[in-house]
């Protein structure tokens, strides 16, 4: 596995309208060499259209998509190099797995002895190695997640390109591809550009993210950046959960579990608010609190059920406390 | 639950169209085994001299041969033209292209006595009446709609990801539509390639415009062997048609039988 010495992304401007509608609104963003980066938001953010302007298989309205500094925006879809993981796999359902994996090379006339070597290696490193012979159909899910991975990294492109894709396995599956996925971006050091609507994905696998909204870049940092200091309202409710409180200097974010709560006078002199449990949901690790406060929405809170000392029951008078660096001031939007 | 009088009366319906529809030509039958000179049904004897004097005639034996160069013809013509055609128009999305679709299937529409005397008037001057590739090309213009029609259905069902998938991974438009997208829609290729080839085996109208001495088809000399003498071997060549025609069906039909059987069998 090489190296990659190339895969630096730069956007610049980048539109892209259809007819009246504008589902990419001048998109300036620099992707490293070599990062995981992830674009987050909700469908129709305009999120999957960008990684689809990458791809090259729509055009560019206005801007410019710069590969190492030259830009690709004539360059057609198939002379692109990139690598893609799809939306469903698109796996071809005639073809073997191995064939499917040696179509890159396939179709850029490589000789036969090194197609079925770069093969055998591709399949080794997706663990498919016995599976060659059988047709993507016969396969599971996630074997079939695991040959678009091989197929989409055969020719080792310089970037990796991948729409929603654990979109269809469950749960627990989703988990374990993530650490599989994640482990292989290591080893290869490519630039994989990772689109979904998961949070949880977003935050677990990525370098950076990117939460997109109307087209726009909502903000763009580190998964910590991104949980601890949200800029604006949409990307703290978006990426976790959080309670907005209205203060004297304008709206905060305050994380729920970053919230101590307590019977009526447990929290010494530390109390902010006080009101009453409507609700107490139990998800094993973590219990949540619904806290009806008079004159404010209902107030989120999260604690570690082994660490709750209170035995809390609905319709109980609790108050509420948190440390002053706890909630976030929001920018006016 | 036991069947209502609904049910029992929609059976014994579907039992009555379908004799209605399948009878007239089993008729063809008895008649292609009697033993007398003329068109009748046999009365207690049958014979088999009419199947006999079908496969020994060397003028049957000629018009079997014709239709079946002039079917295969049309039948691989139709089938590239009417592919390329509902490739070319799933992949162009623009208003016009259903515009462009309506127009192709024209053939299908317009009554084929007017296709005849247009075909008529079009190839005296080429000089192809009454000849294997004046035949050939009246019959293409009439098939490829069919095939259009096949193959559009089968492109409904194609996955555009793959298409995309394809370009990605570096395969030019051209090798993308003969490595992806044709193994995708061959169901609908193979029906469209066998439409065309019963379309042209059994085309009597047009035919009988533009042929004349050169090319004497089935259809056609079934047709002159009624005008003209009765002749009980039409109903033997009738039986071999149908015949052969459901055979084609057969095999199509086990082959889909067989695709489906696999896709499920994946699972």
């Amino acid at each position: 596995m090489s190296e990659a010495a190339t895969g630096g992304l730069g956007l610049t401007t980048l539109t892209k309208r259809f007819g009246g509608f504008t589902a990419v609104d001048n998109v300036d963003l620099e992707i490293r060499r070599g990062e995981f980066l992830t674009l987050l938001g909700p469908s129709g953010s305009g999120k999957t259209t960008l990684l689809m302007m990458i791809a090259g298989f729509l055009d560019i309205t206005e801007g410019d998509i710069l590969l190492d500094g030259a830009s690709i925006r004539d360059v057609p879809a198939d002379k692109r190099n990139f690598g893609m993981v799809f939306q469903g796999y698109a796996l071809f359902p005639h073809m073997t797995v191995r064939q499917n994996v040696g179509y890159a090379l396939d179709v850029r006339g490589r000789p036969k002895a090194e197609i079925e070597a770069r093969v055998d290696e591709m399949l080794e490193l997706v663990q498919l190695s016995q599976f060659g012979q059988r047709k993507p159909g016969q396969l599971s899910g996630g074997q079939q997640q695991r040959v678009a991975l091989a197929r989409a990294l055969v020719f080792a492109p310089p970037v990796l390109l991948l729409d929603e894709p654990l979109g269809a396995l469950d749960k627990k599956l989703r988990v374990e591809v993530q650490d599989q996925l994640k482990d292989i971006h290591k080893r290869i050091g490519t630039t994989f550009i990772y689109v979904t609507h998961d949070q949880e994905e977003a935050l677990s696998m990525s370098d950076r993210i990117v939460i997109m909204q109307n087209g726009r870049i909502e903000q763009l940092g580190t998964p910590t950046e991104l949980y601890e200091k949200p800029r604006t309202r949409f990307a703290a409710g978006f990426l976790g959960k959080s309670n907005f409180l209205e203060m004297a200097d304008g709206t905060h974010a305050l994380r729920p579990e970053k919230i101590d709560i307590a019977p009526q006078g447990g929290l010494g002199g530390n109390a902010r608010l006080s009101g009453t449990i409507r609700d107490i949901t139990y998800f094993g690790a973590m219990k949540k609190y619904m806290v009806a406060v008079e004159g404010r929405e209902d107030i989120e809170v999260g604690v570690d059920s082994w660490r709750n000392p209170h035995a809390l029951h609905e319709g109980q008078s609790v108050e509420l406390g948190w440390a002053d660096h706890a909630s976030i001031r929001l920018e006016e939007n | 639950m036991k069947p209502g009088l609904f049910d029992r009366l929609n059976r014994v319906g579907a039992w009555m169209v379908l004799l209605f529809l399948v009878l007239p030509a089993l008729i063809a039958i008895p008649v292609s085994l009697t033993p007398k000179r003329f068109l009748s049904m046999p009365e207690g004897e049958y014979s088999l001299r009419h199947f006999r004097h079908l496969f020994t005639s060397p003028d049957w034996l000629s018009s079997f041969a014709q239709s079946g160069i002039i079917a295969a013809s049309t039948a691989i013509l139709a089938t590239t033209l009417g592919t390329l055609c509902a490739i070319g128009l799933w992949r162009v999305t623009s208003r016009n292209t259903e515009i462009v679709r309506a127009f192709l299937l024209l053939p299908l529409i317009i009554p084929q006595i007017i296709s005849a005397m247009v075909f008529y008037r079009l190839l005296v001057p080429m000089g192809l009446i009454d000849s294997y590739p004046g035949l050939i090309l009246a019959h293409t213009v009439l098939a490829t709609p069919l095939v259009l029609i096949t193959v559009s259905a089968s492109l409904a069902n194609f996955d555009p990801r793959l298409e995309q998938a394809s370009r990605n991974l570096g395969a030019s438009n051209w090798t993308t539509m003969r490595r992806v997208i044709l193994p995708s829609v061959k169901p609908g290729v193979y029906a469209g390639a066998l439409f065309a080839f019963i379309l042209s085996w059994d085309e009597i109208v047009v035919t009988l415009f533009i042929s004349k001495f050169n090319v004497y088809t089935l259809p056609r000399r079934m047709w002159n062997g009624i005008r003209e003498n009765t002749d009980p071997t039409v109903a033997a060549a009738a039986v071999v048609l149908i015949a052969i025609t459901l055979i084609a069906f057969a095999i199509s039909a086990v082959i889909a039988r067989r695709r489906a059987q696999g896709a499920a069998s994946k699972d």
